[in-house]
């Protein structure tokens, strides 16, 4: 039965396949190669070797700096959607009038799409200001408190939705048990509740890091970078490289190679500590 | 004295997540607000009601919309995301099927790549992608599709492999010597079985597809518009000369598909959206 | 009107892993075969060949005087019956019964006759648009054999049907399916890793070990004439016991010499073979559990082959009552009527059936005597 369903592959797998080599496979190739290139056109390509990578960090400050605000806009992030994602969850385990309609309100920003929730902030954040006669894009502090604000905003139900599943999975019989040893709320919270959802823990980080991480429909219509280029994140800076100076792809693709790599080591860093987990369990 | 105590409590607590709740429903009600008041009082006092004077009706609905293109942009968005996640849906599970069933090199290799490109970002490809999208002519709401059956190859292939495996193989060998050929099989056996996990990949898709703005952009340009395209040329294309009435109301019809979706189908949404963190 | 002959087959993966050498056997039309061996064995990729599941890497699969084996499976004239019974989930009793039919394009009315007459064979008539998930395991097992009944097939393949029930529902399926053999008077091929289920139904049991078929023949005669160790040590429960003993003769008798006995062999085993080979080396005794005797006129009638077990433990089994002790070095099993008055620390008195009694070769546990 295999060696015939072999047979089928034009069938059931080329579609996806063909698909995948035109948007990933082959562009991820060439992206590779380009990054070692000079070019504008993708066929004008001359070899520079790693002249792109050099140029990327000493050139101007702008890839460092948004590394630098992304770092640390990402620190932020994931330590306040994550806490307060989890006190959300710890009030809306227990059933009580209402749970329901607050997980629905909580989590229905998730779902609007990072340029509609980049404008929804602009003109709330904007509307705020402007008593104090100034915008959002007056001060890089401004912008910055506007982006943890607006990712708490959309990611907080999300992670609230993830936690709640990991608290209902503790099991009642070890609640009780610790209620019987006569361990108090705190006491609980930090000796019970915390070691089981450890898991959804796990999770929710990494989520909340990638994220931040790549931000960049949500940058874009908050501040679209300004003033100047103190808000601007790394997805938009390589965005600006590729398509605001001319000549300057290749450096634009050697950004994004860089890029790339501190994501997949964030992303095999959690399937290295997922995975131990796991194994402990 | 604990008693009410408790009580006391558990007030206290509902009051403040009813708080919470009206924060969260607030920059979404104020663009609501907004886009029933007259353009001009929207950018200095976002946060007034509308009253006679600044009461616009469905004025910024209907001049603010037609003048942008908004509603070809919106048609176009509902035409790519419906056809892009049947095509996901159906394609990536037949895939996943043939990775699974079919064990050998070449299959784990395909599915180790299509797992890999889940963490590559997009701006990794997208240069590249648009060079040879563009070469191959598939820049237009037809192409894209296809497109985005290869961006969501990955995570849909990696959801619905883990969920087959679980089918037991002899169901599918029953339908063999029941007749079907694997066409058949997969078509008529497996694909009813994989619902649940179809439900949940396809909603995945669809929210990322319906909000998509980057690719969308770097691929049909803004001679064919999505929505999230459109917004974002009519804030940016402007320089200045925003019509804010007509803004606000392409906003409160980006987020109604949403939220229509949303209260129709929560339960497999919230559902989904989770399935897909955890295993992704 | 199907026999199923298996001429040399063999069965490879990947060119390098053979699970089976060369198989020969033939199964006759209207025959309740039953395959049985440990896990391993092969029995289930055999079946899975007559299916057409498995490719056959080598030899001829004939279905009735067809040579089947690039025959699909739809037109091999089969059903099957699964271990996990396989049925659809998504569909109702009903379709899953006429799924089948459907694919050949049988006409909606003959499907209708075919379902219904089936479930009311099955006792299914009242589950037809039931879900398998709200179907109890024996009603979904008996779904499962209405899904291939419907077919009408010449052949019916039965993988391991029964266990995934519990026993009690395990042993009144027994009876059925013996029944069901008999009503439909079709060919029968069954697998199953339990020897009771096959000696129950089968008109004749196919033993494998390692790809290699080690007997076929009547659930009698496997009983009686095992035909090596491995045989007789598979069927019947508890296992037979075997014991090392010395061969010896004297003036033109046999002995048998282990521990501190010298029991002599009965006519009919030096009859059937010259043990002259054999004399002075170590054979294999085999002797069934239940033809050690404890009753006292046995005792009387055979007091040479009288042996004395110290019990080390005694469990009750209702009829029976089973010892378990040593001889030598050798653990021993006896099982005796349970009005014996026995109790663990006793030291029982028990006579060997000889007559009942087996030789193998040590080397290659082969019978020495039938």
């Amino acid at each position: 039965m295999h060696k015939n369903l072999k047979r089928y592959f034009p069938v059931f797998a080329l579609p996806t396949c063909a698909a995948f080599a035109m948007a990933f496979l082959i562009p991820f190739v060439m992206g590779i190669y380009l990054s070692f290139t000079k070019f504008t056109t993708v066929t004008n390509a001359q070899w520079v070797g790693v002249q792109n990578y050099i140029t990327a960090f000493t050139a101007d400050n702008n890839f460092i700096n948004a590394l630098w605000f992304t770092v640390k806009f990402t620190v932020v992030s994931v330590i306040s959607v994550n806490v307060i994602a989890f006190f959300l969850a710890m009030l809306l385990t227990r059933p009580m009038k209402g749970t329901n309609l607050f997980r629905s309100v909580f989590f229905m920003p998730n779902l609007i799409g990072g340029i509609v929730l980049g404008y929804i902030w602009n003109l709330l954040i904007n509307g705020i200001l402007s008593y104090y006669g100034v915008d959002i894009t007056y001060s890089a502090k401004y912008g910055f408190w506007g982006l943890v604000v607006m990712m708490n905003w959309q990611l907080i139900g999300y992670m609230m939705v993830i936690y709640i599943a990991g608290i209902q999975n503790i099991p009642g019989d070890l609640m009780e048990a610790a209620s019987i040893d006569g361990a108090g709320p705190v006491k609980t919270l930090f000796k019970i509740t915390i070691p089981m959802v450890m898991p959804s823990i796990t999770i929710c980080t990494f989520l909340t890091l990638t994220n931040s991480f790549k931000l960049f429909d949500q940058n874009l219509a908050l501040t679209a970078g300004a003033p100047g280029r103190q808000t601007q994140m790394l997805a938009l800076d390589i965005y600006n490289t590729f398509y605001g100076k001319i000549g300057w792809q290749g450096v634009g693709q050697a950004k994004a190679v860089v890029f790339f790599i501190i994501v997949a080591v964030i992303a095999f860093l959690q399937l290295y500590l997922t995975g131990k987990k796991e194994v402990e369990q | 004295m604990t008693k009410t105590k408790q009580k006391g409590l558990r007030a206290l607590k509902f009051l403040f997540l009813l708080l919470l709740a009206i924060l969260f429903l607030v920059p979404i009600l104020l663009v609501f607000m907004n886009s029933f008041k007259s353009k001009f009082y929207i950018i200095g006092s976002p946060f007034s009601l509308p009253n006679s004077e600044t009461f616009a009706g469905i004025e910024n609905y209907i001049k603010g919309l037609s003048s942008s293109g908004f509603f070809a942009a919106f048609g176009r968005s509902v035409f790519i995301t419906v056809f892009s996640v049947l095509l996901i849906v159906v394609c990536t599970a037949m895939t996943a099927w043939f990775i699974v069933r079919v064990k050998g090199k070449f299959t784990k290799l395909l599915y180790y790549l299509f797992v890999f490109s889940m963490i590559v970002p997009f701006q990794m490809v997208m240069f590249t992608m648009t060079y040879i999208v563009n070469a191959i002519s598939f820049n237009n709401p037809i192409g894209i599709v296809f497109v985005y059956l290869g961006f969501g190859a990955g995570l849909s292939v990696f959801m619905l492999t883990g969920f087959i495996k679980s089918v037991p193989l002899e169901i599918e060998e029953a339908a063999t010597i029941d007749g079907c050929n694997p066409l058949q099989t997969f078509f008529l056996v497996v694909f009813p079985i994989l619902k649940p996990t179809a439900i949940t990949v396809a909603i995945l898709n669809a929210m990322w597809i319906w909000n998509d703005y980057l690719l969308p952009y770097l691929i049909l340009g803004t001679g064919q518009k999505t929505v999230p395209v459109a917004i974002q040329i009519a804030m940016q294309g402007a320089y200045g000369s925003v019509d804010w009435g007509g803004f606000m109301a392409m906003l409160v019809l980006a987020i109604i598909p949403i939220i229509v979706f949303y209260i129709s189908c929560q339960k497999y949404i919230i559902k989904g959206v989770v399935a897909g963190a955890v295993k992704g | 009107m199907a026999s199923i002959t298996l001429k040399n087959i063999k069965k490879t993966y990947d060119a390098k892993h053979t699970v089976i050498e060369n198989l020969n056997l033939e199964i006759k039309d209207k025959e309740f075969m039953i395959l049985v061996g440990p896990s391993g064995c092969g029995k289930s990729t055999t079946l899975r060949m007559i299916a057409g599941l498995e490719e056959i890497s080598g030899g001829e699969l004939l279905i009735g005087d067809r040579v089947v084996n690039d025959v699909a499976p739809k037109d091999r004239d089969i059903a099957m019956v699964f271990q996990s019974y396989a049925l659809y989930p998504h569909m109702s009793v009903y379709k899953n019964m006429a799924f089948a039919l459907k694919r050949k394009h049988e006409k909606q009315e003959e499907i209708d006759r075919k379902v219904h007459a089936a479930a009311k064979v099955l006792e299914l008539e009242e589950y037809l648009n039931r879900k398998p998930r709200a179907l109890s395991g024996g009603q979904r097992q008996r779904v499962a054999l209405g899904r291939a009944m419907v077919r009408q097939p010449s052949v019916f393949l039965l993988d391991e049907p029964l266990s995934n029930l519990d026993a009690k529902l395990r042993a009144e399926m027994r009876t059925q399916l013996k029944k069901l053999h008999q009503d439909l008077q079709t060919t029968f091929v069954y697998v199953t890793h339990d020897q009771t289920e096959a000696m129950t139904m089968a008109d004749r049991i196919v033993v494998m070990k390692d790809g290699v078929i080690q007997q076929v023949d009547t659930p009698q005669n496997l009983y009686n004439h095992p035909s090596n160790q491995f045989v007789a040590g598979f069927i019947g429960t508890p296992q037979m016991n075997f014991i090392d003993a010395k061969l010896a003769a004297e003036s033109g008798r046999y002995f048998v010499c282990f521990d501190a006995y010298r029991i002599p062999l009965p006519d009919r085993m030096v009859k059937a073979r010259d043990l002259a080979d054999y004399t002075g080396q170590t054979v294999v005794l085999g002797v069934r559990p239940e033809d050690f005797h404890g009753e006292a006129e046995y005792r009387l009638k055979t007091q040479r082959n009288l042996i004395h077990l110290p019990v080390d433990q005694a469990e009750m089994m209702g009829a029976e009552i089973y010892l378990y002790g040593e001889i030598g070095k050798t653990p021993v099993v006896a099982k005796i009527p349970s009005a014996e008055p026995v109790a663990a620390g006793d030291t029982a008195a028990l006579a060997l059936d000889m007559q009942a009694a087996h030789l193998f070769d040590k080397r290659t546990g082969d019978a020495i005597t039938d």
